[in-house]
């Protein structure tokens, strides 16, 4: 009990003691993970919703994909993305590896099949009334898609917080692409990996009540979206 | 064309052989709650759908998020989006169309998708009880802009109402257990004992049987004493067929004040409540059932044995040959 006793005081003295430092780490984490997300689900939202309401050549496979997507373990994509970008690879010519573009990149990978897989769920258990009335207006498919999207929008809303609860939680991908270079790609859950191999547990838990703070805070500025059908109109 | 339809399933089975429909023509589904009727219709959307456009009009509308007038536009052109806009005036939602969609109640947007479906161009219109969801008061009105504006176009309308069958239908398919019962011409079918089986389970019609003859592009209509003008070319045995919601109750002195060519004087014989109106039976000589609601009947002040005027309009009557 003593140990937990001190690292908790550890840990709130590491908000003073390390104060600039972690708003740093605070401020690349949000950037990249938002960045990321943002990217993620303008991508995964429209491909979710495709994949929901359309039958093509290929829609099964992408189906497939996007649900092994959902659950492929960070550091594969990490290991992925790092071999595309690698100084060697087909794109190593854009000097991108160890930055947080990478970071992005490697995040967006992750996103989207969450995004989309989530969207794909919520617009796909629509009533099939509401199916129905879209299918028989004769709409351009854009329009459709927007009516859909709409009407599913407390699922699409998930589809948000899940692909930003994916992002902002993993460490394998942005530790193989990025790095952890202090002041340059060091986010919360890799300076957790950092501090704790080196049995600083107090910035460690420092930096996990901010994570944790983040994520809490996201979900319920999100869950707003939650709100049944005519409230807050 | 002619469809064999099989949709297995517990409480939507489907077995329909050479189902019957018109291009140019209203086909009217009719049968008992259960029988199967909005099924097939949802079949018919994707069947019809895949070679065509339809416009479809569900028991329970859907209303997407945003104002009512952007839900009566959805998928219209200019064009028609202004014959949707002239239909909403006509429905009695015009005014509504700033309101978000979501605070109309279910009438007011049965009759929004309504305009919207009416005013779509499409090769089929496919209509699941255009009527159910309207206010007694104003069924007539609807049911006559309905048959004014699918005149000449492709539907099918599929209803458990006697009114909707002798006001808009060309060709009527009985079903019944997910199997056609019977199906043909209007005048063939109203006057087949499956028919008045139907009519009688589902109440509220009143079939007349007497001996008719063409006068004036009408068709006149005698049963004893009583004389009813009605739609058709019969001349011989027939039947005269129209919904109790057709018949109108006057005070028994203002028989001469109305426009309707059948009016007649009779004695109230019963009068019972139903769910949203009252069912009042007049013997004019033969029995008429009349559907009013109550507020009309608490206007006439009326009890059984009272005297009362009964009218009916021509258009709403239909005459066949027997």
């Amino acid at each position: 009990m003593e140990f937990l006793g001190e690292v908790i005081g550890d840990a709130l003295s590491a908000f003073s003691d390390f104060g600039p430092e972690l708003l740093e780490v605070i401020a690349l984490t949000l950037a990249v993970s938002g960045i990321s997300t943002v990217l993620g689900v303008l991508v995964g939202i429209p491909l979710g919703t495709i994949l929901a309401l359309e039958r093509f050549p290929g829609s099964a496979l992408l189906r497939t994909l996007v649900n092994v997507g959902m659950g492929i373990p960070p550091v594969l994509v990490g290991l992925f993305v790092l071999l595309l970008f690698w100084n060697a690879g087909p794109f190593g010519s854009l000097g991108l590896v160890f930055t947080p573009a990478a970071m992005v990149i490697a995040q967006v990978a992750l996103a989207v099949p969450v995004a989309a897989g989530v969207t794909k769920g919520a617009v796909g258990g629509l009533p099939a009334e509401v199916i129905e009335e879209i299918d028989t207006l004769s709409l351009p498919a854009s329009m459709r898609y927007r009516l859909a999207i709409g009407e599913a929008r407390s699922g699409v809303g998930a589809a948000v917080v899940a692909a930003f609860g994916r992002v902002i939680s993993e460490v394998g991908a942005v530790l193989i692409v990025g790095g952890n270079i202090l002041g340059e790609t060091r986010v919360l859950t890799t300076l957790i990996v950092q501090e704790s191999r080196q049995a600083r547990f107090g910035i460690a838990i420092a930096a996990g009540v901010v994570l944790l703070t983040i994520s809490l805070a996201v979900n319920l500025s999100l869950g707003r979206l939650h709100r049944p059908m005519g409230v807050g109109m | 064309m002619s469809l064999d339809i099989t949709i297995p399933g517990d409480g939507s089975r489907l077995q329909i052989t050479g189902l019957e429909l018109q291009p140019g023509k209203t086909t009217v589904v009719f049968g008992p709650n259960g029988a199967g009727k909005t099924t097939l219709l949802r079949y018919l959307v994707r069947e019809l759908g895949s070679s065509g456009t339809v416009a479809y009009i569900q028991q329970r509308p859907h209303m997407f998020r945003g104002s009512a007038g952007f839900n009566l536009g959805l998928g219209l052109d200019s064009e028609p989006a202004a014959r949707a806009r002239q239909l909403a005036d006509r429905l009695g939602v015009g005014e509504l169309l700033e309101s978000p969609a979501p605070s109309l109640s279910g009438g007011e947007k049965h009759r929004l998708v309504l305009a919207r479906t009416l005013a779509r161009p499409a090769d089929w219109y496919l209509l699941d009880e255009p009527m159910a969801p309207i206010d007694f008061a104003e069924r007539r009105e609807v049911l006559s802009l309905l048959t004014f504006e699918l005149e000449g176009r492709s539907a099918v309308v599929v209803s458990h109402d006697i009114n909707v069958v002798a006001g808009l239908a060309d060709h009527v398919v009985i079903v019944d257990k997910g199997k056609i019962v019977e199906q043909g011409n209007v005048s063939a079918v109203i006057g087949s004992p499956s028919f008045v089986r139907s009519a009688e389970i589902l109440g509220k019609a009143n079939l007349i049987d007497g001996h008719a003859r063409p006068s004036d592009g009408l068709c006149v209509l005698k049963s004893g004493d009583v004389t009813i003008t009605g739609m058709g070319n019969a001349d011989g045995p027939a039947r005269a067929l129209f919904g109790a919601e057709a018949v109108t109750l006057r005070l028994a002195r203002a028989r001469h004040d109305i426009s309707s060519r059948n009016t007649w004087i009779g004695r109230v014989e019963s009068i019972s409540h139903r769910a949203q109106l009252v069912e009042v039976i007049v013997d004019i000589g033969v029995k008429v059932v009349a559907a009013v609601t109550p507020g009309a009947l608490e206007d006439l002040a009326i009890d059984v044995g009272a005297d009362i005027g009964v009218a009916v309009k021509a258009s709403a009557v239909t005459i066949v040959m027997t």
